[in-house]
């Protein structure tokens, strides 16, 4: 088969992936199979290319013409689809409001990711925090931005032990179970982290 | 007869400046310039606030008519920061999206804030890092490049598109704006028109129109 085989097909099918990871809206699999295939196309290509012998710079055989380009582009599959992922972490970063320890103790999303895309994300967080200590304590720049606060406090029900959390109204043991009447901003994150859940 | 440019500013407050501000970064393509004073003074204006809501809420004579007092004030202290938020975040969207373009491009660079400038400098150094380690060092040494430019393909750093149409509101006199094409424009004030962005940018920048 491999014969039959186009140059661009894997690129194809890589960005293939992509386009089905925005559509469905979700996290694939890091395909690690695909990317390296891809490299080894990359370096065979390559090798083709140094193999001709050009006597004419300035008309060069357009069969080197046809393997520049399909150079050219498996690289730019190869980046788009990589990028087209970070940004799909960064993303995931801000919904859960900055709390990478959370994101990353998710086995589930864990074993999507490459060991590159996991430091990618320690290193976006350190990042973030430290535009984060610019502002002061009073703006925690990582809090939610999709709605915007109606009241000041909230009844909240505790859907998983989140421990002893310091509150307006002093500590609270947030308990599996309980519900609590407290000040929005205290709890926001552990709402977006799924701790706790709105009553409405 | 339109009020003269100076006491339309004074009407304002930094309230309302912080939400045209807010507004029209959340429909430009390009990031606008930096509002750091505005910015500054707001957030102090916030804490002094919310330092005289503890006062007041600890005090026992406060009472049952002021406590309500207390809390529209500590709502409205939230619903600011919210937009300071957005305001922030929106700007930071951009600076990630065009992190490796603001580090060659001095121009951009002087439009925002010191932090900012850091955040793209580390920012495009991590992108330029992971691309490094997951795709190019694997490559023969001919392609493990960031910056090549190809014929027939866009370049493959991100810019801000300029051409983009953006719906613009006159607040004062403005005009004639004149386009690529040749046609032109006079706006009077409360006058709604849609237009590329570069068009739009010098008008935008000296505070003659709002986005919306």
């Amino acid at each position: 088969m491999a014969e039959t085989r186009q140059f661009g097909d894997l690129a194809t099918q890589l960005i293939m992936e992509s386009r089905r990871s925005t559509q469905t809206d979700t996290l694939l699999k890091y395909n690690d199979s695909l990317v390296r295939s891809l490299i080894r196309e990359q370096r065979d290509l390559e090798k083709a290319a140094e193999s001709f012998d050009i006597p004419d710079l300035e008309n060069p055989p357009p069969a080197l013409l046809i393997i520049q380009t399909a150079i050219s582009r498996n690289k730019r599959c190869l980046l788009a689809y990589h990028s087209h992922r970070v940004d799909r972490l960064r993303d995931m970063y801000w919904a859960v409001g900055g709390a990478l320890p959370h994101l990353l103790s998710n086995q589930d999303i864990r074993s999507k990711l490459s060991p590159y895309e996991v430091d990618y994300l320690r290193q976006y967080n350190s990042s973030v925090m430290e535009f984060r200590s610019e502002f002061s304590h009073e703006l925690d720049i990582t809090a939610s931005i999709v709605n915007p606060p109606k009241d000041l406090h909230v009844l909240v029900h505790v859907v998983r032990d989140c421990g002893v959390i310091q509150t307006e109204l002093g500590s609270i043991d947030f308990q599996k179970g309980q519900r609590f009447m407290v000040r929005r901003a205290d709890i926001e994150h552990l709402i977006v982290q799924g701790y706790l859940e709105e009553v409405s | 007869m339109a009020p003269p440019p100076h006491e339309l500013e004074d009407e304002e407050t930094p309230l309302q400046k912080l939400m045209r501000h807010w507004m029209n970064e959340r429909h430009a393509p390009d990031i606008l310039p930096a509002q750091e004073e505005l910015l500054a003074s707001l957030l102090d204006h916030i804490r002094r606030q919310s330092e005289a809501v503890q006062l007041l809420r600890g005090e026992p004579s406060t009472s049952e008519e002021d406590h309500i007092r207390i809390m529209l004030v500590q709502t409205e202290v939230e619903r600011v920061k919210f937009i300071v938020r957005s305001y922030v975040r929106t700007r930071l969207f951009k600076i990630e999206k065009f992190a490796r373009f603001i580090m060659t491009n001095p121009e951009i660079q002087a439009r925002i804030t010191t932090a900012e400038r850091a955040h793209a400098s580390r920012h495009a150094n991590l992108t330029d890092k992971h691309f490094h380690f997951s795709v190019l060092q694997s490559l023969p040494e001919t392609q493990s490049h960031l910056d090549d430019t190809p014929i027939f393909m866009p370049p493959m750093v991100t810019q801000p598109d300029e051409s983009v149409p953006v719906f613009v509101h006159a607040l004062r006199e403005c005009g004639p704006i004149n386009f690529p094409d040749g046609s032109s424009l006079n706006m009077t004030p409360g006058y709604i028109s849609l237009m590329p962005f570069a068009s739009a940018k010098a008008l935008l920048n000296r505070g003659d129109v709002e986005l919306v």
